[in-house]
């Protein structure tokens, strides 16, 4: 299990790496290389240049901008697990990074890479669709802005064209109340999910406006899909409503079950994953509630 | 009776004629020798051997299960940068005699296993063309150039539609799939099944596992034209059984064919086999005067490494009111895969699951039927347990339906129908004889150290909350440390019955144990130490372990079968009688004492009425170099000071033991966490308790993984889709839980030093105690567990449909 | 050969100069190049954890890196940790604790262990084999393994301790 032949740049401006692309078509783009060199291993994939992107700062980094954050494609998912900057203004991110493969792999492994790779069970894609991301890329003909939602297009097919580079994706600010919950099912330990979900519940309004209500809830999932997905259904269901009762939270998790439609795959049937989907949702959906009732709920959630 | 593994009482008091003075090193846990090397990336596995010069393999591998070859197109590949040569089957046919694995089995079908596929490939993954190159790398660029085309021919992946009549018959010339056909029969059992109390009757499917040993095999062949002499470096159990195979296969004397397996990463049965990668590399080096090494990538492993366990097993267990065993009858049929690989034939796991399907229990009656049936997939081989944890699975599964059936205590009815201390020696209706071993004591034992009654309480309660927690138990026994006898090969030509020592007073003082069984994890070089240091009297650190060796000892045939310890000690134990004996008679001589009266402790001989102490530097030298000092008649008589003895357990002894686990099914996820796992277990005499432990821990590791995870998987047309560690899923840390133990040392058995054999326990006890756990925990539906790996899906499943379940097919 | 590159790259203090081919994997640049074969293969797919190194004081898979990316870079191997007569700390638990047994997946351990120790304050027993997920090893059923990580995060602490100590005084 050996790579076949390829040649080998390491640009150190975007500039000079959009003209590498430019130049040779059939190039690949390397970040972390941890789903690219498994499979240039195999043979399954074989690219005459690799272009390192690895070299050019300025793809690095978190950085605030207003209350939202930037994350450069380049940073490392042991980077944005370990920022404080995360971990303060999107708790949840911080918790999913632990849920993704192991140290040495988050060692290298870059939010760019993964989003670009678009696996359907893997982690970054269901933040970005949960937080709405938003994704700029640069390309001959210029920048271009691209919501996570039209960004992962399917199994393994991103929207970016072949001679884009994903520059950095921006993460907006939360509404302030905003409680969180993710968990996910893998055979084993940092393995890709069988499923994995995250929701997200934000309270709103006081007395004046007739008490506090559930302004806004977000339900993603990956693994369930061709992509990670959200369920606007099973969200419409809790959106508006004072409290989130367990059997709300149960029958969102049955509109969840109802509207996905899982692809069968060596480890797990369809019947199996809509099952797992059910159980996760609504138990995470009761995990934000409780936090959302728990007096530091303003701040972020509790996870677990 | 039962002591748990305290390093205080494990300095057993001196026993036996051959102990000198108090052992200080066999029974304590001592330190391993082998760590410093390994610990800092000092050790040398056979992909670390480099030879200047060396040609590097790469393989064109079958695309179809089964398959007519009707052209292979190397000219592209052949014009690649850095390729030697490119082989078919027909280039090298002249080079080598055939493999095949003979059995004296009565209907044994045997089946040539090409080194390469030639006319026909008979699993997805089989060798069809070998690219010789500068490195890997080029040789792997070659190998995807390579054309083939193929004519399909049906596959065989499910071995019930293999044994039909009308099935295509995957090896020309035999008269059906079937390779292997055995049957057993003891006592009334027509009369034990018309009409009992009750019965209860189940299809069990044990699915395939692979051995996944960390290390790959790797082997590097290094033939000299000028001295016609080849040495293989090989990742291989059993050097001996490959040196003894090579000389016929390739016509060089046996004197001129070294085999060595260095330090090597894992077996567990997978590095047993001869296989066609290993002639190859030698047939090739012959052929271009140059080492070729061929290292396997996990792809090549997971497809081409003989695979474990695979059986279909419907058996059925007569009882009366009471619950004691009236008969049991049982049909295996079991997946062999495309070859019977020497040397132990496609019959070696099958088969052993019917013999040992009655386990410990006292069962009277006993039919059992099994059939080894060829399939296009990869050859069935040994692996850990062999056959034992397919047949503890069943048999213990049955005794829990059993149990619920009648309302008894799983626990109690083990205790009934376990074979009763005073029923040692006790001959099974298969025709093995269990010697005194602690069947009932290991499960009473077990139950006492893990509080079995508490948890039944605490089982209790968490049903009561809506959770599913299960306990399942499960007592195996199992022959270890065979000798001449019996066989580790039943009806195969060569000899598993003994093994040698050879130990060593060279003329400096140094001292050199050469064993033929070798080591691969389970730290035999510190194990034999310990006892030759007692044997001999001196520190560990003054004696030198070879093995992995054919150059070593005359004839051996390796480690495998749990027979490593047991009579690698054995062995050294009479070796070191012999050639102590010689030392006496020199230090007497020096010490002017008889040598009766003079003593060997701490490394220095002595005698009653003599200050004088002589060391083994001092006595070798005087021996050896100190001209006139010994009179030329003794010197003629003794010559060199080494002892060689050969060890015969002749029957082998028994190890047994219990294992109980509590696990918990996660109704969301449907689950398995293990919360708890104990093992008590009768090995005898423990040479070093911290390696038996570490074996113990593995072995569980390993069952769990059989139990939960693990399973090669096939689509219709023969593919193998777990062909990497992605999907084949072997348990990490976070699946394995922390394990307690038990060591019973009951009665000695009658081996050298008391020493039981254990290795494969571990795996054996493991998947049955799992399902017996998990089916426990699911008693709330009505359903069984019938089928290995339990996954979350099965369980799914079964929790959602009851009864029937998922995967009864095949 | 087409598309050689000039690397330089300290392994274990020592700074070597070689011509690589980009497509040579790190892993296979430390055994086969530099004859550091304490770096082990076991599947090539960054699962196993067989081949994990230090790069820059972070594990990483030496089978998921080009030789070529490691140029520059300061690359501390199994051989570095310490050598048979004087183990490493690391080392020294591991023996204590028999967390080996035949050795192949041990170097790789040694490097994550390592990166743990520096990273995580490994509070509890489930963390430690959530982290040691990613490296595995057929033969242990890993429980002397975390055994030995439970012994050198508590041998880290009490040395730091003893450290804050002496400088206090
Ligand atoms: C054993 C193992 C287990 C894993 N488990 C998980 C898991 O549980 N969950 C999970 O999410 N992931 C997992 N991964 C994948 C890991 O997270 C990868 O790091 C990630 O998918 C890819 O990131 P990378 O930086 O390594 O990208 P690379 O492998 O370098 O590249 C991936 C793809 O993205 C392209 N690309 C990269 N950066 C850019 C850019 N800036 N612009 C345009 N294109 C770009 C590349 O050309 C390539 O096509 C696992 C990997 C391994 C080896
Ligand atoms: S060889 Fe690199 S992770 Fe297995
Ligand atoms: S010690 Fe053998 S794989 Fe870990």
């Amino acid at each position: 299990m050996k790579p076949a032949p390829f040649d080998y740049c390491a640009p150190q401006s975007i500039d000079e790496a959009l003209a590498r692309l430019a130049a040779a078509p059939q190039a690949k783009l390397l970040a972390g290389g941890q789903s690219l060199i498994p499979m240039l291993n195999f043979r399954l994939l074989a690219t005459d240049l690799l272009i390192d992107l690895t070299g050019i700062a300025e793809l690095r980094g978190i950085l605030p901008h207003g209350r939202s954050v930037r994350v450069g494609a380049l940073t490392t998912h042991h980077e944005v697990e370990t920022s404080a900057l995360i971990r303060e203004r999107f708790p949840v991110m911080g918790e999913v990074m632990r849920h993704v493969a192991h140290l040495a792999i988050r060692n290298r492994g870059t939010i760019g890479g993964s989003l670009v790779h678009a696996d359907p069970a893997a982690e970054w894609p269901l933040l970005a669709v949960l937080l709405q991301a938003r994704l700029h890329a640069v390309g001959p003909s210029g920048k271009r802005a691209i919501d996570a939602q039209d960004f992962l297009l399917g199994a393994l097919t991103s929207s970016l064209d072949a001679d884009e580079i994903l520059l950095r994706i921006d993460f907006p600010a939360l509404p302030r109340r905003t409680a969180w919950a993710f968990d996910e099912v893998a055979l084993r330990a940092g393995d890709f999910a069988l499923c994995a979900a995250a929701v997200t519940l934000s309270v709103g309004g006081s007395r004046l406006t007739g008490g506090p209500r559930i302004t806004d809830a977000r339900i993603a999932l990956a693994g369930v899909a061709d992509t990670a997905v959200r369920v606007p259904v099973a969200e419409r269901m809790i959106r508006g409503q004072r409290r989130l009762t367990p059997e709300l939270a149960h029958q969102a998790a049955c509109a969840v079950r109802d509207a996905i439609n899982p692809n069968a795959d060596l480890h797990a049937s369809a019947d199996y994953r809509r099952h797992l989907c059910h159980g996760l949702v609504k138990r995470l959906l009761e995990e934000a509630q409780r936090s959302c009732a728990a007096p530091a709920a303003d701040d972020g959630g509790d996870g677990h | 009776m039962r002591k748990r593994s305290d390093p205080a009482r494990l300095r057993r008091p001196t026993t036996g004629e051959t102990a000198i003075s108090r052992p200080k090193y066999v029974g304590a846990p001592v330190e391993r020798r082998e760590d410093g090397r390994l610990l800092t990336g000092r050790g040398r596995f056979v992909d670390d051997v480099a030879i200047a010069g060396t040609l590097h393999v790469a393989f064109r591998r079958s695309d179809h299960a089964h398959a007519r070859i009707l052209k292979v197109d190397s000219k592209a590949a052949a014009a690649c940068p850095g390729v030697v040569a490119i082989y078919v089957a027909e280039d090298i046919e002249a080079d080598f005699q055939p493999i095949v694995a003979q059995s004296r089995m009565r209907g044994y079908q045997p089946t040539a296993q090409p080194i390469l596929a030639k006319e026909k490939a008979r699993f997805a993954g089989e060798a069809i063309a070998a690219v010789v190159a500068e490195s890997r790398y080029l040789a792997e660029d070659a190998a995807a150039l390579i054309e083939v085309e193929y004519e399909a021919l049906e596959s065989l992946v499910d071995p019930l539609r293999s044994l039909a009549e009308d099935a295509p018959r995957l090896h020309d010339g035999t008269s059906s799939n079937v390779l292997v056909e055995r049957r057993f029969q003891r006592g009334e059992v027509e009369q034990a099944f018309h009409n009992p109390p009750l019965a209860v009757k189940e299809r069990f499917r044990f699915r395939r596992k692979a051995p996944a040993a960390l290390e790959n095999r790797c082997y590097l062949a290094d033939y000299r034209g000028a001295a016609d002499s080849l040495t293989l470096h090989t990742s291989t159990q059993v050097p001996g059984i490959v040196r003894d195979a090579l000389v016929d296969c390739l016509a060089i004397p046996g004197s001129r064919l070294r085999v060595v397996a260095p330090d090597v990463g894992g077996g567990f049965g997978g590095k047993t086999s001869l296989y066609p990668e290993e002639v190859l590399v030698c047939v090739l080096s012959r052929r271009l005067e140059r080492p070729v090494k061929w290292t396997s990538d996990r792809l090549e492993d997971l497809t081409a490494t003989s695979h474990g366990f695979d059986e279909v097993v419907e058996a059925e267990l007569a009882l009366d009111e009471e619950g004691n065993f009236l008969g049991l009858r049982a049909d295996v049929i079991g997946d062999v895969g495309a070859y019977s690989l020497f040397p132990f034939t496609a019959g070696i796991e099958p088969v052993q699951v019917a013999s040992f399907l009655p386990g410990p229990y006292r069962i009277d009656a006993y039919q059992g039927r099994v059939r080894c049936v060829a399939t296009s997939k990869t050859a069935l081989g040994p692996y850990r347990g062999v056959g034992r944890p397919a047949a503890t699975f069943v048999m213990e599964r049955l005794v829990d339906m059993a149990a619920r059936r009648l309302g008894q205590d799983p626990k109690a009815m083990r205790l009934r129908n376990l074979v009763q201390p005073e029923d040692f020696p006790y001959k099974v209706a298969s025709g093995i004889v269990w010697d005194r071993s602690g069947f009932t004591e290991s499960l009473a034992a077990a139950c006492e150290a893990i509080g079995y009654e508490s948890l039944r309480g605490q089982q209790e309660e968490a049903r009561e909350q809506g959770r599913l927690l299960g306990i399942g138990m499960a007592t195996y026994a199992e022959l270890t440390g065979i000798g001449s006898r019996l066989s580790a090969s039943p009806g195969m030509p060569f000899n598993t019955g003994t093994e040698t020592a050879h130990v060593c007073l060279d003329s400096t003082g140094g001292i050199t144990a050469r064993f033929g069984v070798t080591s691969f994890g389970q730290g035999l070089e510190t194990a034999l130490s310990q006892v030759v240091a007692d044997e001999l009297g001196v520190a560990i650190e003054d004696v030198t372990i070879v093995q992995g060796d054919t150059a070593a000892v005359a004839h051996s045939t390796g480690s495998y079968a749990s027979r490593g310890a047991v009579m690698g000690a054995g062995a050294a134990m009479l070796a070191c009688a012999a050639l102590k004996e010689r030392l006496l008679r020199v230090a007497g001589l020096m010490l002017n004492a008889p040598p009766e009266e003079v003593t060997l402790a701490e490394a220095g001989f002595s005698a009653p009425h003599s200050d004088r102490r002589i060391g083994f530097g001092e006595l070798a030298k005087t021996y050896y170099s100190r001209q006139g000092a010994i009179a030329t008649d003794l010197k003629n008589e003794l010559g060199e000071l080494s002892a060689s003895r050969m060890y015969d357990p002749e029957w082998g002894t028994t190890s047994c033991g219990t294992h109980i686990a509590l696990v918990e099914v996660d109704r969301e996820t449907c689950q398995v966490k293990v919360l708890k796992y104990l093992v008590a277990e009768d090995c005898g005499q423990l040479i070093n308790p911290r390696i038996v432990e570490g074996q113990n821990h593995g072995g569980v590791a390993q069952g769990i993984g059989a139990a939960l995870l693990e399973e090669v998987i096939f689509d219709e047309q023969g593919q193998n889709l777990t062909a990497s560690f992605m999907d084949y899923v072997l348990p990490s840390a976070a699946e394995v839980p922390r394990m307690e133990q038990v060591h019973l040392d009951l009665e000695k058995p009658k081996t050298l030093g008391g020493i039981r054999g254990m290795g494969e326990g571990g795996t054996i006890g493991a998947p049955a105690a799992i399902a017996n756990a998990v089916a426990d925990a699911l008693a709330p539906f009505d359903c069984e567990v019938t089928e290995l790996p339990i996954t979350p899906e099965r369980i799914f499943r079964l929790t959602r449909d009851g009864r029937d379940g998922s995967g009864r097919g095949n | 050969m087409p598309f050689e590159r000039r690397i330089a790259v300290t392994v274990n203090g020592v700074r070597h100069e070689r011509s690589v081919e980009p497509r040579l994997l790190l892993s296979d640049f430390l055994r086969q190049m530099l004859n550091l074969t304490g770096t082990h293969v076991g599947c090539e797919q960054g699962i196993c954890g067989a081949c994990t190194v230090l790069i820059d004081g972070d594990s990483v898979r030496s089978c998921l890196t080009l030789a070529v990316q490691a140029d520059n870079a300061e690359l501390r191997t199994v051989e570095g940790h310490g050598q048979a007569q004087s183990l490493s700390a690391l080392q020294r638990t591991f023996k204590q604790c028999h967390a080996l047994q035949c050795g192949f997946c041990t170097p790789g351990f040694l490097a994550t262990i390592e990166d743990m120790l520096n990273k995580y304050p490994l509070e509890n027993e489930n963390r430690i084999r959530e982290l040691l997920s990613g490296n595995l090893c057929r033969c242990t059923g890993y429980q002397n393994i975390v055994d030995a990580v439970i012994a050198a995060r508590d041998d880290l602490a009490q040395s730091e301790a003893a450290n804050q100590q002496t400088q206090q005084e």
